[in-house]
């Protein structure tokens, strides 16, 4: 038998964190709200404990739909806050930071995608799980840690003093997930894509993020750069990789070579 | 960690020290292009720590912009200083490693829990005011203090339930508090109101209960008010009675650095500015003022401390 009125504040902290955060709450004490709420002169004790209980899930939906704006969308609203709310369900916070609170839902969405238990499998949960790590993605691109102000070529710079910016990310995907995502940011209502082998680029200048489609010989060509090939290891590794003729790539390389640093892929080494 | 703390009066001489640096703003992402741009006439702005303690993008560049041209406040919501889990170390090595980059006039959380059992609820919960509790949160801002070097201030959250353990008045137990650790105290003035509220006390009274030379800066915001019981929400202009709430403490306090909170429906700066500065109008009492009245509605459950200027608000 339990004595309510003198319980140790970590037994009501467990208490009061289960019945808020469980989607049916179990107390792990033989104690009802009423036990442990006062009520006040308008609201019984189960209904104020309800006000916590209704902010938690609200303000956390409200996070995961902030960080996934483009998903909710693709999702529909209904569809969205019932995979969020599972996932809160199983993965509450353990940080500090909102941030951090969707780096598991790309894959709890896999992990629990609607065909799961069917041999035959639909594309749509395919494209949901590609967007839901990009959006991510992008989150964390936004806020990593790098200077971006730091070391712009400029059309002088020699070939071989041109590295990878540390913000830049590549990606390659089944969907086309940047043009979807670029389509939702101007507001253009995309419908859901057909599958479609596609690459893109996400970079940062200036603090702010560019997202860019890529055609695959360039995501190619600077995929090599990002693992450490020199520019002209790119360059031979590519023409070399698609069967180029060397002097046709050297008439477009330096439109590439243009674009790319005005895009942000492109930087100077530190030392230059 | 040092086994010997620091006494109390290390940290209380510092608060003394504290002067009233003016009218303040609460930083938000939707504002920064236009604060760098124009340099409103702000005496100092107060940021939410968490924003930018792990940021290496944006919301760190801006800040360090902004901290070179106005005094900051650092005031956060994860310290936790009434859970029952372990002080979280990680946390505060980053909070003070902020500090330090930006020399904030002070550091600033709430009385209040978020989590145990290592998760976070994100919610400022209330503590159950009792003996118990008490020692335990004095130990820990103790514990924090010195490990920051610099005294806490510590703000009265809104409240939603009072506990049936609790034994203590919650403005006794803030005395009681800043009288064992030294603390600064950072008093709500809407807080109050919506607590009062909730959980049928006299906000008048609370106020005039508090020690006033503790109290070193002030919140003012703006609530939802749903019948049967009131939301803080941070998302409207401030209503009459908080203003008159405001008017008394200032007299009592003698006149601290002031804040408002605008986290839900952010207007633009210029709108949010002209809100603070209406505060002007009750430090010499009520007579010249010009207020918004309570508004009842019934509306749809909204959230309290709204968390959408927690999550990055990504620049393309």
């Amino acid at each position: 038998m339990i004595n309510k009125e003198v319980l140790p504040i970590a037994e009501i902290q467990n208490w009061m964190q289960a019945m808020l955060i469980q989607h049916v709450p179990i107390s792990h004490l033989d104690v009802t709200t009423a036990d442990m709420v006062n009520d006040s002169k308008r609201l019984s004790a189960a209904q104020h404990l309800t006000i916590y209980r209704q902010s938690y899930i609200a303000r956390l939906r409200a996070c995961m739909q902030s960080q996934f704006k483009c998903l909710a969308h693709a999702l529909g609203e209904l569809l969205f806050q019932d995979f969020a709310d599972e996932y809160l369900d199983s993965n509450p916070s353990a940080s500090y930071t909102l941030n951090n609170l969707g780096e598991k839902f790309p894959l709890f969405l896999e992990m629990n995608r609607p065909d799961a238990e069917s041999e035959e499998k639909e594309e749509w949960p395919d494209f949901m799980i590609e967007l839901a790590a990009f959006e991510y993605a992008l989150s964390e691109i936004f806020d990593m840690q790098g200077t971006d102000d730091i070391n712009i070529p400029d059309s002088n710079t020699p070939d071989h003093l041109l590295i990878t910016s540390p913000t830049l990310h590549l990606f390659e995907y089944k969907f086309p997930i940047c043009s979807y995502y670029l389509d939702f940011n101007a507001n253009l209502s995309p419908n859901l894509p057909f599958p479609q082998k596609s690459h893109c680029a996400v970079s940062r200048q200036n603090y702010k993020l560019g997202l860019f489609n890529l055609g695959i010989d360039q995501y190619y060509f600077l995929n090599c750069i990002k693992e450490g090939a020199s520019i002209q290891e790119a360059k031979d590794k590519l023409i070399e990789f698609y069967n180029f003729e060397r002097s046709n790539f050297e008439k477009i390389w330096p439109i590439w070579r243009r674009n790319f640093i005005v895009s942000g892929f492109l930087v100077c080494k530190n030392d230059a | 960690m040092s086994e010997i703390l620091k006494p109390a009066s290390t940290y209380s001489d510092i608060v003394k020290t504290i002067s009233n640096p003016g009218l303040g703003l609460g930083l938000r992402s939707m504002h920064f292009d236009y604060i760098l741009e124009h340099n409103p006439p702000v005496d100092w702005f107060e940021i939410i720590s968490e924003n930018f303690m792990d940021s290496g993008g944006r919301p760190r560049h801006i800040l360090r912009k902004l901290a070179d041209r106005y005094p900051v406040v650092m005031h956060g919501v994860s310290l936790s200083i009434g859970s029952t889990d372990p002080i979280n170390w990680e946390y505060l090595a980053k909070l003070k490693a902020l500090a330090a980059e930006i020399k904030p006039l002070w550091v600033s959380d709430h009385l209040c829990w978020t989590g145990i059992n290592m998760l976070n609820t994100h919610d400022l919960l209330p503590v159950v005011l009792n003996e118990e509790s008490l020692k335990h949160i004095i130990g820990r801002i103790k514990q924090v203090q010195d490990y920051l070097e610099r005294p806490l201030v510590i703000e009265n959250p809104s409240t939603y339930l009072t506990f049936k353990q609790s034994s203590i008045a919650e403005w006794d137990f803030l005395r009681y508090m800043a009288e064992e650790t030294g603390c600064g105290l950072l008093l709500d003035v809407n807080n109050v109101y919506v607590s009062a509220f909730n959980n049928d006390f006299d906000p008048v009274h609370y106020i005039k209960q508090l020690p006033h030379d503790r109290i070193v800066q002030m919140h003012i915001a703006g609530h939802q008010h749903c019948g049967d019981y009131i939301i803080d929400t941070h998302d409207r202009n401030v209503v009459d009675d908080v203003w008159k709430l405001f008017s008394l403490a200032w007299e009592l306090t003698g006149g601290v650095a002031t804040l408002l909170e605008w986290d839900g429906n952010i207007p633009d700066f210029n709108t949010y500015h002209a809100e603070l500065l209406k505060a002007k109008q009750f430090m010499n009492g009520m007579e010249h003022a010009s207020t918004t009245p309570i508004q009842i509605k019934k509306e749809n459950f909204t959230v309290s401390n709204p968390v959408s200027f927690l999550v990055n608000d990504i620049k393309f």
